[in-house]
């Protein structure tokens, strides 16, 4: 009876052809699984994706996974459990005087798809245009005091700054704004690389497509000087969400992932066959922001009332699972600046909140905090909406995508960012101090500093300890810049969190001491 | 005795299927309403001692990852669910009986203008809809009806606008016509009580999707704000958690097979005793 129904609906199909149609689809089908197996195809996740592939629209760490992967700079991070850096397009470079580093190019190091070698004019080019105005590059600040690149040769120049920056080895250089991009090939994209692919790259991968709101394909590029990459495809996996990224592990679709802390304990003490955990601790930092120029949050008390509501540790315990601990402000422990402690305890005090909001003349309080739509931020959320609610204090939750919600405080995208109340966010870290309160200036009001908090004492301190070289000073410096913002009642840090990676035995990852992975260096085991 | 048997409640309490089918709803609707007497804890207390206990004589479906108890979850949210689909549907069925019913009476540049409107609407996929929403109306209650509305009216407009043109032309219509009968009269006494045969069975049909595009949305965090007790958060947050604790997507999972059960088989049933040509067969 199969047999008839067969021959009804394939007239011509023989029980033969049948079989070899079948043997057919099943050795077609497991192309892809051979390519695979032999290790030479490499699946990361990536949480969100950038934009495009140019530096000037960067914001943080996600650019970087892919940046690194096809463009390279004058030095970049060494892998490992150490912040150091090591040299990469650069032969030599130093420091000859507090405002000037020299650098010579390694002969050889060419761009792909016959844009010749790289240059100190693509140095200069890369650089600089960050410091254009109308270049509108959200990254600028990395880049603190820095003024030009000279060029003194083809493939030598000098770096000039306006006045010492001490960052400028554990930032500028080998993080996104010193990522070094072709002068010609984005002269000829019309001065920005917004196209599908990049036309040229450096880096040991290439990019064959991006296939929006799901990944990236990267090709080893042939054209690389350096020593070839270890994986002939590299995706870059868009998934968003910590969960669905851990069961992507488990079933195989991808080879390293961050995962949450809610699964740390349990796959660290039973990590599934043929899969690594190693968690880092994180320079990373959580914080509920409160926009102190929204008319509802004038009075102080108010702001402090709220401060005063979120209790931290019991964030950690639902949201964290107590595999972090709370943070005394934007600097991990370990890094000049790092506060001991806060000024308000982490723990919460309701009666104290409850009598501000009474001395502000406030019965009841409605406010709205802005979360990403992710289980950890959600988490943080509902514990505090439970918690603020025994101060009299009715919180509303707000969930949004990754795009909605960055553009948030953006005075460039609408006006939303002027009625904002509190809002959850992440930001990621570089080990030194001024890369954290950068984004606090009031300069950074409408872009990054969704507080609006502004204060004169706090912008000058941050001028005057990017050139501070004294470190007693300049951790006395920032330990001052967090007590303003904290006295501000503008901001409730919660955690620097931890990085935990689940991976593949058949990879050897290499990361960055706070566990975020550096691709470019990623080698089969 | 004979007589009840031949209504169509009689009728479909002869029907196994609708039996079961009214023993859900009935159970629904009963969990709804009495959902604060029933609940053995507060919905949103949270307790983070006990989370993500596995069920219990003290949390007979579990806890969630804020210790919060999932029964009495559920019990709220088939409120939520209840109130969308209710609402939803009434809103979205009221504006297809209209616009279905002008559609079928109308001049022909009407009728072809209104059901480009309801090809339109039809098209637009649910989800792709409900993230552009999502994106400009606050998350709630609100939003999901919206987005409901939006998706679903065109459904009733078509199956009204199609027995609207069957009927106008009936030979009961006409000979009312010819007798002088009003407009009014045509429409409220012979057309609308034909049509909403049908309309009732696609509304029991809808239901269920409608239960599910909230409980959809909220999973996908584009629906209830993030603690309101909806049947799709409780799955959201099983989902979360699905490794260690399975426990709580199965338990947000069963009351939407159940309702969605309940109302199909409803909507079978009534379709089975509405519709002449399935009685003859039978």
């Amino acid at each position: 009876m199969p047999d008839l129904k067969l021959q009804r609906l394939f007239p011509s199909l023989t029980r033969r052809q049948l079989f070899a149609g079948a043997a057919a689809l099943g050795t077609v089908s497991m192309l892809p699984v051979a390519a695979w197996a032999d290790g030479t195809r490499l699946n990361v996740r990536a949480y969100l994706e950038p934009d495009d592939y140019d530096p000037l629209d960067a914001s943080g760490f996600l650019e970087e996974l892919l940046y690194g992967c096809i463009y390279r700079k004058l030095i970049q991070y060494v892998p490992g459990d150490e912040w150091a850096w090591q040299n990469d397009l650069a032969e030599s470079i130093e420091q000859t005087s507090p405002t000037t580093i020299a650098f010579t190019l390694k002969q050889g190091q060419m761009w792909s798809d016959g844009y010749g070698e790289i240059t100190a004019e693509d140095v200069k080019f890369s650089m600089d245009r960050h410091m254009v105005e109308e270049n509108n590059s959200r990254i600028k600040p990395d880049l603190g005091t820095f003024t030009h690149v000279e060029v003194t040769g083809s493939h030598s120049g000098i770096i000039h700054m306006e006045r010492p920056f001490a960052p400028i080895w554990t930032i500028a250089l080998p993080y996104l704004a010193g990522t070094v991009i072709c002068k010609q090939a984005t002269e000829e994209a019309g001065g920005k690389i917004t196209t599908a692919v990049p036309p040229t790259v450096s880096g040991p991968y290439r990019v064959r497509e991006h296939r929006l709101g799901e990944r990236w394909v990267l090709d080893r590029n042939p054209e690389f000087s350096g020593e070839p990459a270890d994986f002939e495809r590299v995706d870059l996996i868009v998934i968003v969400d910590e969960a669905a990224a851990e069961i992507a592990k488990e079933a195989g679709d991808v080879d390293f992932t961050a995962i949450g802390p809610a699964s740390v304990q349990r796959l660290g003490d039973n990590p599934p066959a043929g899969t690594q955990l190693k968690v880092h601790p994180a320079l990373f930092y959580h914080w509920v922001g409160l926009n102190v120029q929204n008319p509802k949050f004038e009075d102080i008390r108010v702001r402090q009332a709220i401060m005063h509501a979120i209790d931290v540790p019991s964030i950690m315990q639902a949201a964290f699972f107590d595999v972090a601990e709370p943070a005394t402000g934007i600097i991990a422990p370990g890094l000049i600046g790092h506060r001991p402690e806060t000024l308000i305890p982490p723990q919460a005090d309701f009666a104290r909140a409850r009598e501000l909001l009474d001395e502000a003349g406030i019965d009841r309080l409605d406010i709205n905090i802005d979360v990403l739509n992710n289980v950890t931020h959600t988490t943080v959320a509902q514990v505090m909406q439970a918690m603020m609610a025994q101060a009299g204090i009715d919180l509303n939750i707000s969930v949004h995508e990754g795009g909605s919600f960055w553009s948030l405080g953006v005075a460039a995208d609408g006006d939303r960012w002027q009625d904002l109340e509190l809002t959850l966010k992440r930001f990621s870290m570089t080990p030194d101090p001024y890369y954290a309160t950068a984004w606090f200036v009031s300069e950074q009001i409408g872009d990054w500093n969704w507080e609006q908090f502004s204060s004169e004492e706090f912008d000058q301190l941050h001028d005057e300890a990017l050139s501070e070289t004294d470190p007693a000073r300049r951790d006395e410096m920032y330990r001052r810049m967090q007590d303003l913002m904290e006295e501000s009642g503008g901001y409730r840090f919660l955690t620097h969190g931890v990085t935990a990676n689940l991976f593949a035995d058949s990879i050897v990852p290499a990361t960055r001491p706070d566990g975020l992975p550096l691709v470019q260096h990623f080698r089969r085991a | 005795m004979t007589a009840f048997r031949h209504t169509l409640t009689g009728r479909l309490l002869a029907d196994p299927l609708a039996v079961v089918a009214m023993l859900i709803i009935a159970g629904m609707v009963m969990v709804a309403l009495l959902a604060d007497v029933i609940s053995p804890h507060d919905y949103s207390a949270m307790n983070l001692v006990d989370r993500f206990s596995p069920p219990s004589a003290t949390y007979w479906l579990g806890t969630d990852n804020l210790g919060r108890d999932t029964f009495s979850r559920l019990a709220q949210g088939s409120r939520i669910a209840l109130y969308v689909a209710l609402t939803a549907v009434t809103i979205s069925g009221a504006i297809g009986l209209v616009l279905g019913m002008i559609a079928g009476f109308g001049p022909r540049w009407l009728d072809n203008s209104l059901l480009f409107i309801f090809d339109t609407a039809r098209a637009y996929p649910t989800i792709i809809l409900a993230l552009a929403l999502a994106a400009l109306l606050p998350r709630g209650l609100s939003t999901v009806v919206i987005v409901v509305v939006i998706t679903s009216f065109s459904e009733y407009g078509r199956v009204v606008r199609t027995q609207t043109l069957s009927l106008k032309n009936a030979e009961f219509i006409l000979a009312e016509r010819a007798m002088g009968a009003s407009f009014g009269r045509i429409v409220f006494h012979h057309i609308l009580p034909n049509v909403l045969g049908p309309f009732f069975i696609l509304a029991a049909m809808n239901l269920p999707v409608v239960i599910t595009i909230e409980a959809g949305m909220s999973f996908l965090g584009i629906g209830v704000p993030p603690g309101t007790p909806s049947w799709g958060a409780t799955l959201k947050d099983g989902f979360d958690y699905i490794r260690t604790t399975p426990w709580i997507i199965l338990a947000g999972g069963l009351p939407l097979i159940l309702v969605t059960l309940g109302f199909t088989f409803l909507g079978e049933a009534l379709r089975d005793q509405l519709d002449p040509k399935l009685r003859k067969g039978r």
